[in-house]
């Protein structure tokens, strides 16, 4: 699996927090314009830049999302290769996206201005 | 799809690691076969793509049977059906000769032996099951002693220390042995099939072939037919 986004993170892998921390959210955009499978969630987060996301990372996180009712599974033969299990989202696990998506937004635009060299010199509360 | 021989290895001790946090069979085959579809697409190794199989099942949090603790119940059934057994074949000789059942210090003290590793169960439970090991030596240990236990038997009641009635002890172990059986037997039925690992690619629903029903059975009936069967030779060694 190689990566094709030029937005990749330095030295290939980002800080495993922040993968933590935004996987669940990312997974469920991966499945956002349809049903898909394990091996193609990983390579889609890979070609857009954010990293290898090994099978040990996503499949229990898919499997905590089912549970909770964002996605639903079905498996289908395959023709030539390996039978594979489809994550398809639900509508709750569509709301839920959009709900952290737009939770996210808002959180990286306070860190971005916070991290900004513009910002106001430091404030000391009195 | 061929596995290989490491990756065997892997996703056996992937599915011992998902039967002791007793997930249910079809779980246990779902996780298997999307773990087999991954292995399939990326041809990376089970160790790298998944990391340890005890750390993964316990990441998959996978939803468990209802009936708890199945490893553990069939553990402890089956070293105290062995324990059943083995005071059954020391009175069943004794009470086919027609004579009392003798018991010496030394003898008594290598029949407490199964005793105690039975009793020490719970302490090397997980392990035993985990490593094998542990298992197969308690196991060994129970069938030493209790072979050792019969070369130091008393010949004459003046070298026993004790001289019981047979006839009660080989009884009362018999009973406890049928008692086992039944009770696994009845909790085998109750599960039904809830522990049979599907394929969930397989067409159509899982059909239990006659050996997958009639095993379980017999494996619960074990410590009896071997009782039977060990009785039927004693009478036939003394007559």
């Amino acid at each position: 699996m190689n990566g094709s986004s030029q937005h990749t993170a330095p030295g290939g892998e980002w800080p495993s927090d922040w993968l933590r921390a935004t996987l669940g959210m990312l997974a469920l955009r991966a499945l956002e314009s349809g049903p898909s499978y394990g091996y193609a969630i990983i390579a889609d987060l890979e070609k857009h830049g954010l990293g290898t996301i090994t099978g040990g990372t996503l499949y229990p996180l898919l499997s905590r999302h089912e549970a909770a009712g964002m996605l639903v599974t079905q498996w289908r033969a395959g023709e030539a290769g390996p039978g594979r299990k489809y994550f398809t989202l639900t509508d709750h696990g569509r709301s839920e996206l959009e709900r952290t998506r737009a939770d996210w937004a808002r959180f990286t635009d306070i860190s971005i201005r916070f991290l900004g060299a513009e910002r106001p010199g430091k404030e000391i509360p009195e | 799809m061929t596995v290989i021989p490491s990756d065997q290895k892997w996703f056996d001790d992937l599915v011992m690691e998902l039967r002791l946090r007793q997930a249910q069979g079809a779980a246990i085959g779902d996780a298997v076969a999307s773990a087999r579809e991954l292995l399939a697409d990326t041809g990376q190794s089970a160790q790298e793509a998944f990391g340890l199989p005890r750390d993964y099942a316990a990441a998959l949090e996978l939803p468990i049977a209802s009936d708890r603790d199945l490893v553990r119940w069939t553990v402890w059934m089956s070293l105290l059906g062995l324990l059943a057994f083995l005071l059954f074949t020391q009175t069943a000789t004794a009470w086919a000769q027609g004579e009392p059942f003798l018991l010496s210090p030394p003898q008594l003290a290598l029949l407490s032996a199964p005793a105690v590793l039975v009793a020490c169960l719970p302490l090397y439970l997980s392990a035993a099951i985990r490593k094998r090991w542990p298992l197969v030596l308690a196991v060994l240990l129970c069938a030493v002693t209790g072979a050792l236990s019969a070369v130091v038997a008393p010949a004459t009641r003046a070298e026993a220390w004790l001289a019981l009635d047979p006839a009660p002890l080989m009884i009362g172990s018999a009973g406890a042995m049928v008692l086992f059986s039944v009770m696994s037997t009845i909790r085998t039925r109750r599960r039904g099939d809830i522990d049979d690992i599907v394929d969930p690619l397989a067409p159509g629903p899982a059909r239990r072939t006659v050996s997958a029903r009639v095993i379980p059975v017999l494996t619960d009936w074990l410590f009896p037919i071997l009782a039977l069967f060990t009785l039927g030779q004693i009478l036939l060694l003394v007559r």
